[in-house]
């Protein structure tokens, strides 16, 4: 025979209190799924970008911040890099912001621009691999244009033309990459129009340098033997180290992840908080009650339990609204930006694991109140 | 997650039936600390017999209460001697004294029910305090049915009347067969019948099974029930007598100066 469930019961004899309880613990749930959410697809995003770059050694130059960051460099070291052994192919990549504008408004918005050889297997995306695609890359003035750009940039036609930077320019294409925090949207172009576009930049001036490693190389040991041998004035990085570059880049120099780290916090402290009213109301009013049950003879750590009990409780009962309503509200953000903001295991399990702290929390500071109940005071 | 109390219960207090249910030698008690120290029971000197009942009486202030909870083992002993059912509570320790209260069945002014049980669980939660209590459900309704609350068995005590949720609170005391009863004045929240009530109730199971209760009480209307009758002035034992002797001296007839003291 089971124990008369002490906790459900008396959460469930209050069902006003109890409603209210598991609303605030779920909106606290969903404000830090939402924060975490943002958080992961910033993340997320400065880490698609290079998954769709086909290169597994970067060259940049030291006082570049991240992608959108970059200071140009001498293109001769790219060359000097392709004599290494086990390099197998070296691309230059050219990158820029120009004003776009949207022709149906007539407003101007920056989107980022990646020039490259047409020629180069630069990029990943299928749309790219085809010979259609590089005949249009190599008509003048026509870019391709990335369909995940914010909506504010206007129609995304094939032969549509507008204005960039002052120059006639047609769309010739598009493609699917993704832009996250560093641009609204991104083009891709050729080199020859990239440098007719940015005048006074030439082809000698690079930002990114793109090696690919011949199959089976030891991409690390290429990496040092490139650290060596070239100047001082460009950076190596392996494919995880610049992704790692551009994460940390974006934690700790940008207030982004000050800012989302602070969001969880206040979350948690405002479910910590509500729970903490909900349960000590209930303490305070079954007061005499639990009082009576030590008197009875119940110890201490009974009570402890009963009240952690309802803790956990409504831990679990607020975080599953909470879970159903944060997912609602990711797919409604991927729908309006486009940043892949995504549901992990990892950031269930870790929001299950908070709500918990943050429920048994409320819980410990509360139950001293019953626990110190004095039965003599009873009678 | 299975809250258990403490299992230390019943090794701590061994329930010698041949001593008697209370033995209180030279207590004294005290409230507060250093200057504030107050004393408010003198020498206190009380044997309490098995199966006797006995009220409590005196004026508030005196000390009833304090004595009552010391008895309950809900409040540490600070000097003298208290055995309760042959257990010495002097020098115990809190955990030690909670299993010391699990032979107590207290009743108290207020029902002090939960609202959110029903009556039966009410009563249950003192039956799951010993080790078996698989019988629960049945020892429960049992208990209540003895007390007239047949039909009301799975009410909460929002539906009950004041006299059947005090019912309900003395089949909790009672369910546990406790050898020993402490009522803080059961009847003052009731009217005259429900009150007359529950004493004859509680007077039949003493009788019965030999339990032995003590109650305080200002309630004059039921205290034909007791075997014996003590006065507590001042945190002095004033007086102790029978029933009989206790009508005498207070009889308004004999113009005693004591009638004004009751």
């Amino acid at each position: 025979m089971k124990r008369t469930p002490l906790a459900v019961l008396n959460l469930l004899h209050e069902r006003t209190r109890l409603l209210v309880a598991i609303a605030g613990v779920a909106f606290a749930v969903l404000l830090i799924f939402m924060n975490l959410g943002f958080q992961g697809a910033l993340l997320k995003t400065t880490v698609t970008f290079y998954d769709q770059i086909q290169a597994d050694i970067f060259l940049t130059s030291p006082q570049s911040l991240e992608i959108s960051t970059t200071k140009e460099f001498p293109r001769t070291r790219l060359y000097q890099a392709a004599g290494v052994a086990g390099v197998e192919r070296v691309m230059p990549l050219y990158l820029e912001s120009l004003l776009w504008r949207n022709p149906e408004t007539r407003l101007s918005r920056a989107m980022f621009v990646f020039g490259v050889n047409p020629q180069d297997p630069v990029f990943a995306m299928p749309e790219l691999q085809t010979a259609a695609a590089r005949t249009i890359l190599v008509q003048p003035d026509t870019v391709l244009i990335d369909r995940l750009s914010r909506a504010d940039f206007g129609p995304q036609t094939v032969g549509l033309e507008t204005e960039a930077s002052r120059r006639r320019v047609i769309i010739g294409g598009q493609y699917t990459l993704g832009s996250g925090f560093a641009a609204d949207g991104t083009l891709i172009m050729s080199d020859q129009n990239f440098v007719r576009f940015f005048t006074p930049r030439s082809f000698d001036q690079i930002n990114l340098g793109l090696i690919q490693t011949s199959e089976g190389a030891n991409v690390p040991a290429i990496a040092a033997t490139l650290r060596q041998q070239l100047p001082a004035d460009v950076q190596v990085m392996t494919r995880r180290d610049i992704i790692q570059n551009d994460l940390l880049y974006w934690l700790e120099n940008t207030a982004i992840g000050f800012i989302f780290t602070l969001g969880v916090i206040v979350s948690f402290i405002v479910g910590t908080v509500i729970v903490y009213q909900i349960l000590y109301t209930d303490i305070r009013d079954h007061l005499k009650e639990y009082a009576t049950l030590k008197a009875m003879g119940y110890s201490g750590r009974y009570l402890f339990v009963v009240v952690l009990q309802e803790a956990l409780i409504l831990a679990v009962t607020g975080y599953i609204p909470g879970f159903i309503a944060a997912f609602g509200l990711y797919q409604l953000t991927f729908q309006a930006t486009n940043l892949p903001i995504e549901m992990t295991l990892n950031r269930l399990i870790l929001v299950f694991i908070l709500t918990v702290i943050m429920c048994s929390l409320s819980g410990l500071i509360s139950v001293r109140r019953a626990v110190t109940a004095d039965p003599a005071e009873v009678f | 997650m299975a809250a258990s109390p403490a299992s230390s219960a019943t090794e701590t207090s061994p329930d010698n039936s041949a001593a008697p249910a209370v033995q209180i030698r030279h207590l004294n008690y005290f409230f507060g600390t250093g200057e504030l120290r107050k004393q408010v029971l003198f020498d206190i000197n009380l044997d309490l017999p098995r199966g006797q009942i006995v009220i409590m009486t005196g004026p508030s202030g005196s000390g009833k209460t304090t004595l009552l909870t010391l008895i309950g083992a809900l409040r540490t002993v600070h000097a003298g001697s208290l055995q309760v059912l042959g257990q010495e509570l002097m020098g115990l320790s809190s955990r030690k004294l909670v299993g010391v209260r699990r032979n107590i069945g207290f009743i108290f002014q207020a029902h002090n029910l939960f609202e959110s049980l029903t009556a039966a669980q009410n009563v249950e939660m003192a039956v799951e305090l010993q080790p078996q209590f698989h019988a629960k459900r049945t020892q429960a309704t049992e208990i209540l049915g003895q007390l007239g609350l047949d039909n009301r068995v799975d009410y909460k005590p929002e539906s009950l009347s004041g006299g059947q949720k005090q019912r309900v609170a003395i089949a909790r005391a009672l369910v546990n067969q406790p050898p020993l009863i402490l009522a803080d004045e059961p009847t003052a929240a009731l009217d005259k019948k429900s009150g007359r009530d529950v004493v004859t109730l509680m007077q039949k199971l003493a009788k019965e099974d030999n339990r032995t209760i003590l109650m305080v009480t200002h309630d004059n209307r039921i205290l034909d029930v007791a075997d014996r009758i003590i006065n507590l002035v001042d945190g002095y034992i004033e007086s102790d007598e029978t029933l009989d002797t206790f009508n005498t001296t207070h009889d308004p007839k004999n113009l005693d100066q004591q009638m004004f003291i009751l």
